[in-house]
């Protein structure tokens, strides 16, 4: 009985598999192999057995992707270990090109027939679509690849024991707790993401990525005046081993941010107006992120993502003359970085991507946008340049962001040299609020640390700060940028895209800059 | 991967029979979801998504852990005991920890629709073709999505415990865009039954908004009387909803504390006619039947009159406080009235209409202050009619505020917010005075 017939006949849907097959399936040993069990000989036998059936279905292109992820998790709470969770996920995805109509489908359960039963609504997706397919979706050719690419660590964060880590957040807690703090909360997320990548095209590709993200944030409370506040770590999430956590003075930083977070509580409320501004690498990797990453997305640009992400104020007849910034900036897109959550050997649609670097912006001038495969044509280009993720195995793969990057100044210029050049400014440190519209014009960001900067130096803290602008004014207003010491890697695990979304890992590296005359809010609501 | 209650309660029968530890809680949610997509009137990508989650979190005395597969081979489920209990052990002890709760009677459930559950591919593109067709024969460039999902979630612990929840979900949401990009429109819907998404109406009501051809106007940024339809309203109100924590109240970290100590519960905060609650019998947005603690969700009124009458309180908060637990909701109903939106316009004599908010964030926890964007369809309002589309802007706006601000109040309905996929929220279109548009956004 295939599945469509069980759902007719069982009178309730909600039931899918038939029940004697759900569970405990040990001793169906054929049907029910464990992915645990799969070596990768065993896997690449699972890939070919769906190709194989998507062909013989008269599929013109096929991939699948075969996946094992870990995820530890934890989080302290003041003297508490609040949630500790080990989760071990795995599955499956197949994608088929059919008479030029898409069809996907995905599933936790790696066996055979699965695979049988997945690769049919793939079919039966794609067959589904052909009733809308207007514009067939075509492909540029992509080389096959036989290869294998892992995150380069040097700890592997499983390989430390649980109370390690519950102890590593503890005593950042107490360190917090016992220099002042009202409370503290500490997490930290450890992944390992396993994927066998093979496509009818003949490339067979096995990849591993790690990330680690630690992060802690402090809080003063004034009972009396009702007043509080927060400031959270520095720390950016990095695709790095255990050595990355290891090694970051997190104490140092705890303790310090409890007497920042003090004297944020009683700084001064900053007067709106028009500010020279110099954001820290810890806040501008957030700016990039929202203001070039997304706004140079082909998918978004030719309204493939208009009804959700937005479409982009970058538009395709602006390539290699639109004047993004100001001729310091120039940004580069790589999966190559060391530490960057973007980093890796081939993209999910089997195109190679480490050491294909690529412009987006150079000198000023919009020069590149990120692409998957299937898009390049629509701008007369001829190959992906290698953006495409997808979150799960399960998820069809989308164009994604690479790590992208503010590159240094080549003339030595500290951080100190930026501030010396402002007369009436503020500093800004660490991400905070941050929004967009969607086309990636007006945004309004905010961050942890606010200062005066008076007549070329560091003054005190202000508070309620957030600068608001619109995206090409605001990068041309750049006038100074730090050199390649000041040079910071930041990042999100958690970028949104797509329907169903889908989060992405993204870095982006950054140094200091200075922007001149950017209108600054004061976020205090007082009359309510 | 779905599991009937016969069948979730036999597999957490057996992961509890194999634990070791002094309590035992095991957790299974799976689902099934189909979606298509399209853009430039043509389809983009699609997926039919299997997924499961087996969670078993052990507990030794005050220390715990918890370990998740997604997958029910044997192999698999008894190394997902084995690991939660070996964390657990490693795991420091955590004082707050409470032992699982025992047998509880649940409400009946009213989230599940066997028909929703049966969707296909084929039935997305069939309800999805109208939409392009109208869009083409309009000249609109459309974009949609269109999705039917079920799932279920069970739990079950070693003091006896077990509970099973199924549920539906459906969605369209469609933005159209004139073929020059000067102009956009929006709209959207979520049911528990695929069968009462009205997709050609959706499609009809954003290319009508798309296809106004009088020229967008650029306003000031400033203080506006707005008419917000229920997306935005849905959004604004979540906003609230996910910091409505008592503990974070009690403890002097959030918009609900009190000057000097405790929180604000029993004050009045909002306009007369703001009643909000969520119940899991609700037929337009069912509550779940039980919380992830496992104590059943029961109807809870969280704002009754503009009187904020409950908070959050987790098992141990409310020991601490010598109340009753009351489980986090994943939905919510505010209750509507019978002003329509036509009729706010007609008696609006300068104002703006908001179609929906995009890219909410946090800006000031102080005052639950909120800034974002409006987008695909704001229109200026002028002498009781719309008057021409209004250019979008960014607002820095609080919940708190908009609901002390309300004029009047319109029938609630199933509504599918901006930015929050798979929400099971109820709300009204409201008339709200002096909404705070803080600067000007081109986007369109």
């Amino acid at each position: 009985m295939d599945r469509r017939r069980f759902l007719q006949h069982a009178g309730c849907a909600l039931c899918t598999p038939a029940a004697d097959r759900l569970f405990f399936r040990v001793t169906d040993a054929a049907a029910a192999v464990a992915y645990e069990n799969l070596d990768p000989a065993a896997r690449l036998k699972l890939a070919d057995m769906a190709l194989d059936l998507a062909r013989r279905a008269g599929a013109s292109y096929a991939d699948v992707r075969i996946g094992r992820t870990e995820h530890e998790f934890l989080r302290a709470r003041d003297r508490r270990l609040e949630e500790l969770t080990s989760n071990l996920t795995v599955g499956f995805g197949v994608r088929v090109l059919l008479d030029g109509s898409w069809g996907f489908a995905g599933s936790e359960r790696v066996e055979e027939a699965e695979i049988q039963r997945v690769v049919g609504l793939a079919i039966e997706n794609a067959k589904a679509a052909r009733l809308i397919q207007a514009i067939p979706i075509t492909l540029e050719s992509v080389p096959a690849y036989r290869e294998d690419w892992r995150t380069p660590i040097r700890i592997d964060p499983f390989s430390i024991s649980t109370d390690v880590k519950a102890s590593k957040l503890l005593t950042i807690n107490e360190t917090a707790l016992t220099a002042g703090a009202s409370y503290c909360t500490s997490l930290m997320s450890l992944v390992r993401e396993e994927k066998l990548f093979a496509s009818s095209r003949g490339s067979q590709i096995a990849q591993v990525r790690v990330r680690t993200a630690p992060y802690f944030e402090v809080t003063a409370v004034d009972r009396q005046s009702g007043r509080f506040a927060s400031r959270a770590s520095l720390a950016a999430p990095r695709g790095e081993g255990w050595e990355y956590i290891d090694q970051y003075d997190f104490l140092t930083e705890a303790a310090l941010a409890v007497q920042e977070v003090q004297t944020k509580l009683g700084a001064k409320p900053v007067t709106p107006g028009r500010y020279d501004l110099v954001l820290d690498p810890t806040n501008l990797w957030l700016t990039i992120h929202e203001s070039v990453g997304h706004s140079t997305e082909l998918d978004r640009a030719v309204g493939w993502e208009a009804n959700f992400a937005g479409t982009s104020f970058v538009t395709p007849e602006k390539l290699g003359t639109f004047q993004f910034g100001s001729p310091l900036m120039t940004v580069v897109a790589d999966r190559s970085q060391a530490g960057g959550l973007s980093t890796v050997g081939f993209d999910d649609d089997g195109v190679r991507s480490i050491g294909a670097e690529f412009p987006i912006i150079k000198d000023g001038v919009f020069q590149n946008y990120q692409m998957a495969m299937g898009q390049a044509a629509l701008i007369g280009r001829g190959q992906s340049n290698g953006c495409a993720y997808g979150d799960s195995p399960a998820s069809f793969p989308i164009q994604r962001m690479p790590n992208i990057s503010l590159q240094p100044n080549p003339k030595p210029t500290s951080l100190d040299d930026l501030i010396a050049g402002v007369e009436n400014g503020i500093y800004i440190v660490g991400d905070g609020s941050f929004s967009i519209d969607q086309q990636r014009y007006n945004f309004q960001f905010s961050g942890q640390l606010f200062y005066e900067i008076k007549n070329g130096k560091r003054g005190d803290m202000l508070r309620d700060v957030a600068y608001q602008g619109r995206t090409p004014d605001f990068w041309n207003a750049m006038d100074g940028l730090g050199d390649a010491s000041t040079y910071h890697l930041g990042g999100s695990l958690f970028c949104g895209k797509g329907q169903p979304q889908q989060i992405a890992p993204v870095s982006h590296g950054a140094v200091p800059a200075r922007f001149r005359q950017i209108n600054v809010l004061n976020t205090e609501r007082m009359d309510f | 991967m779905l599991l009937t209650p016969s069948d979730a309660k036999v597999v957490t029968d057996r992961l509890l029979a194999r634990s070791k530890a002094n309590h035992c809680i095991v957790r299974l949610r799976g689902g099934e979801r189909i979606n298509l997509r399209f853009a430039r009137g043509s389809a983009t990508t699609n997926g039919d998504q299997s997924d499961l989650s087996v969670t078993v979190e052990s507990h030794f005395g005050h220390r715990s852990g918890a370990a998740s597969v997604s997958s029910l081979d044997e192999q698999a489920l008894v190394s997902v005991v084995a690991r939660s209990e070996e964390i657990a052990r490693l795991a420091p002890e955590n004082r707050e920890l409470l032992p699982p709760v025992g047998p509880q009677t649940y409400p009946a459930g009213a989230g599940y629709d066997a028909a929703t559950a049966a969707v296909r591919a084929e039935r997305l593109a069939a309800v999805s073709k109208p939409v392009i067709d109208e869009a083409v024969s309009r000249a609109i460039d459309v974009a949609g999505y269109c999705m039917a999902r079920r799932g279920f979630d069970a739990m079950a612990t070693s003091a006896g415990q077990f509970a099973h929840d199924a549920r539906t979900g459906a969605e369209f949401t469609v933005t159209a865009r004139n073929k020059s990009g000067t102009w956009s429109g929006w709209a959207g819907r979520s049911n528990t039954r695929f069968d009462a998404l009205d997709t050609a109406s959706l499609g009809r009501r954003a290319i009508d908004k798309a296809a106004y051809t009088v020229p967008a106007v650029r306003l000031e940024p400033g203080k506006y009387t707005v008419i917000l339809e229920a997306s935005a309203v849905s959004d604004m109100v979540a906003w609230m909803m996910w910091w409505m924590n008592a503990r974070d109240a009690d403890e002097g970290r959030s918009v609900f504390s009190r000057r000097g100590g405790g929180n604000r519960i029993g004050e009045k905060l909002f306009q007369d006619g703001v009643t909000i609650f969520t119940d899991p019998g609700d037929p337009v947005a069912p509550e779940r039947v039980f919380g992830d603690d496992g104590l059943p969700q029961r109807r809870t009124v969280w704002v009754e009159g503009g009187i904020l009458r409950n908070l959050i309180y987790s098992r141990f908060w409310a020991q601490e406080k010598g109340r009753e637990p009351i489980p986090r909701p994943s939905s919510f109903v505010m209750a509507g009235d019978t002003t329509t939106v036509d009729e706010m316009i007609r008696t609006t004599r300068r104002g703006v209409l908001v179609t929906r908010f995009w890219y909410m964030r946090l800006l000031d926890a102080q005052k639950l202050l909120v800034t974002g964007l409006t987008r695909d369809g704001n229109f200026l309002i002028e002498d009781g009619r719309i008057a021409a589309p209004a250019l979008n802007f960014r607002f820095n706006e609080s919940p708190l505020a908009v609901l002390a601000n309300v004029l009047a109040i319109g029938p609630s309905e199933r509504t599918r917010g901006g930015e929050n996929e798979d929400s099971v929220v109820s709300a009204p279109p409201l008339l709200v005075k002096d909404f705070n548009f803080s600067s000007a956004s081109e986007a369109i």
